[in-house]
């Protein structure tokens, strides 16, 4: 292996994985610098970044450009939007904001107020004074996601003093729009870790201190166009619902 | 010679072939289509038209020796068959792949040598395959690589993969108080830019230490902690590039739990208590008496520091971390070491 020109040995790193590259740095000297060659990064970042996207500055090399992707989320899209990488595949992650989403009475002040977290991500995150009908939709086209993988979407919210109205499991879906989804189910989750109930999912707390609950997967092939739809929706209960900060949607690759 | 021998050997001279001599001076010869199969070789038969005898033979860069040689003429003599099946050159590949790494290893290095890309290719992923999922040490057995690394160099990329900006901005604290007692050295009488470093530091602590009650704090709360400080020391400096280092910090801090850094806000009295002497020490004089000792107490501090660090680390035990042993050499740096090597400072 030692008369492997360096070259010939970045080729072959850059058919491994991230994290088995950064294991190779630890090898020996000839190993760490193929290591660290742009070759082999270049080879990680995705081959299209999403409209809007500008490197950020001073990063010298693609590796350093890879590691920022994957632990700065980047801003996108009059900053409604964030862009990152998932560390062990390079794959392509994202979060849209509240704003983005199309939130049933929303705009109305009664029964949403938007305001300002520390710890979240975008501006303004949307805040559920009280609502009878709850409705949380958003879409993002799939071209933004990495080919040949398997995406799942959440939730991502958290608690507000008194929450009120989520004990039970509400529904949740993800289709791709335009296609015949009267028949699809959508699936019951439950927004509250109650430990025994044993129906659909629930929710998770996040590194970041937020909770997320899962709306659904799918599998992004080469070619798929369109967009996809995911949504939150408890309507049917007559009584209502209070307490909930919604931060976003985030969509990331499913790991095995 | 009677005609009809001539006749004989007329339909073998028909076919053409190539003169090669590898590097440990034997001459071979090949059919011309196996050869041409190597960019290298079609390239100098074309270009200098070598090959046509014994004493024009191509040579074959140093790489490529004999058993090597002929491997490869047998990967290009079933490939440059043109009615072949994808699918039966796909078994065929398959089967040929299957040597051991040494051979692989030469065999990468002879086919690239001769710009046999597909083999290249094919080799490649082989040898990427074997790479996978395996630890530093295993990949230097199986490949015989010199362990040629130091300690620090081995430990760098682990950092990137286990996220840990802790020791970074240890690390850093450490870099700041060197450069603060230089500093001091050097100016003993001018009341210089303690403030400066003070301040950067203190970012550092308050960012750790606003991480307690609410998560990540982003630029706007940051100010705020600023503005209060400002109040409290009376200066009012605001250094971008750390804020926005800081900033960037804090995403991949956002990974770590963060229920052990509650823990971490204990050491703000603490480093507030440094910070405070130094204040007493700028008005006067500062004797060489005073530094070393000044410099005892800083590290006496910092390996506290470094040690409650190490405890809280150890609670929030994931998947991936292990308990961490820091050891601080005589410069004040701070090195995680794992294994063995945790034994001996």
């Amino acid at each position: 292996m030692n008369n492997l020109p360096e070259d010939c040995i970045a080729k072959i790193l850059s058919l491994t994985t991230p994290r088995d590259v950064c294991r190779s740095s630890a090898v020996s000297r000839c190993f760490r610098s193929a290591a660290d060659t742009d070759h082999v990064w270049n080879h990680f970042l995705p081959s299209e970044f999403p409209e809007g996207f500008r490197a950020p500055e001073g990063l010298p090399t693609k590796k350093h450009l890879f590691f920022s992707l994957v632990h700065n989320p980047l801003l996108l899209h009059g900053s409604q939007l964030s862009f990152s990488l998932e560390r062990s595949t390079g794959n392509k992650c994202y979060m849209m904001a509240a704003r983005a989403l199309n939130i049933t009475w929303g705009h109305d002040q009664r029964y949403w107020q938007w305001i300002s977290l520390p710890d979240a991500r975008f501006k303004e995150v949307a805040a559920l004074k009280m609502v009878w009908w709850l409705d949380i939709t958003g879409k993002i086209n799939i071209n933004l996601l990495s080919d040949d993988t398997l995406y799942a979407a959440y939730l991502v919210f958290k608690w507000n003093l008194d929450p009120y109205g989520f004990r039970q499991p509400v529904e949740a879906s993800l289709v791709l729009a335009g296609t015949e989804h009267d028949d699809v189910q959508p699936s019951m989750v439950s927004l509250m870790q109650n430990p025994g109930s044993e129906q659909g999912q629930h929710a998770e707390l996040r590194s970041d201190d937020w909770y997320e609950v899962e709306l659904g997967q799918f599998f992004k092939r080469r070619g798929d166009m369109g967009e996809i739809e995911m949504s939150l929706k408890e309507t049917k209960r007559p009584f209502e619902k209070k307490g909930l900060i919604v931060h976003g949607i985030e969509i990331r690759p499913v790991l095995p | 010679m009677s005609e009809s021998d001539m006749a004989i050997i007329k339909p073998d001279m028909m076919k053409s072939y190539i003169w090669l001599e590898t590097s440990d001076g034997s001459i071979q010869q090949v059919e011309q289509e196996v050869a041409m199969f190597c960019p290298m070789i079609c390239h100098q038969v074309l270009q200098k038209g070598a090959g046509s005898s014994k004493n024009s033979a191509i040579s074959l860069p140093h790489k490529v020796n004999p058993p090597m040689l002929s491997l490869i003429f047998d990967y290009c003599r079933f490939h440059q068959l043109p009615g072949r099946s994808n699918k039966e050159r796909k078994v065929y590949d398959e089967k040929f792949m299957r040597m051991d790494t040494k051979r692989l290893c030469e065999l990468t290095s002879a086919a690239d040598s001769l710009q046999l890309k597909p083999l290249v290719d094919l080799t490649s992923r082989a040898l990427a395959r074997i790479i996978e999922g395996k630890s530093p040490e295993e990949i230097r057995e199986i490949f015989h690589l010199p362990d040629d690394l130091t300690e620090e160099e081995k430990l760098e990329p682990l950092k990137n993969t286990m996220d840990d900006p802790r020791i970074r901005l240890l690390n850093r604290l450490y870099a700041k108080k060197r450069k603060e007692l230089k500093e001091r050295a050097k100016l003993k009488s001018i009341e210089v830019e303690e403030r400066v470093d003070e301040r950067s530091v203190d970012d550092l602590l308050s960012f750790i230490n606003g991480r307690d009650h609410k998560g990540v704090n982003t630029s706007k709360s940051k100010k705020k902690n600023k503005k209060r400080k400002e109040h409290k020391n009376g200066t009012c400096k605001v250094f971008n590039k750390d804020s926005h280092n800081l900033h960037s910090k804090q995403r991949s801090v956002e990974e770590t739990s963060s229920s052990s850094l509650g823990r971490v806000s204990n050491l703000h009295s603490m480093e507030d208590d440094i910070f405070s002497k130094k204040a007493e020490f700028e008005d006067g004089y500062i004797d060489d008496e005073i530094d070393p000792a000044l410099k005892e107490m800083l590290d006496r501090e910092v390996e506290e520091f470094a040690r409650r660090l190490n405890s809280s680390w150890v609670l929030s035990v994931g998947q991936e971390r292990q308990p961490v042993h820091f050891s601080i050499n005589g410069n004040g740096d701070t090195r995680r070491l794992t294994g063995p090597a945790a034994r001996h400072k």
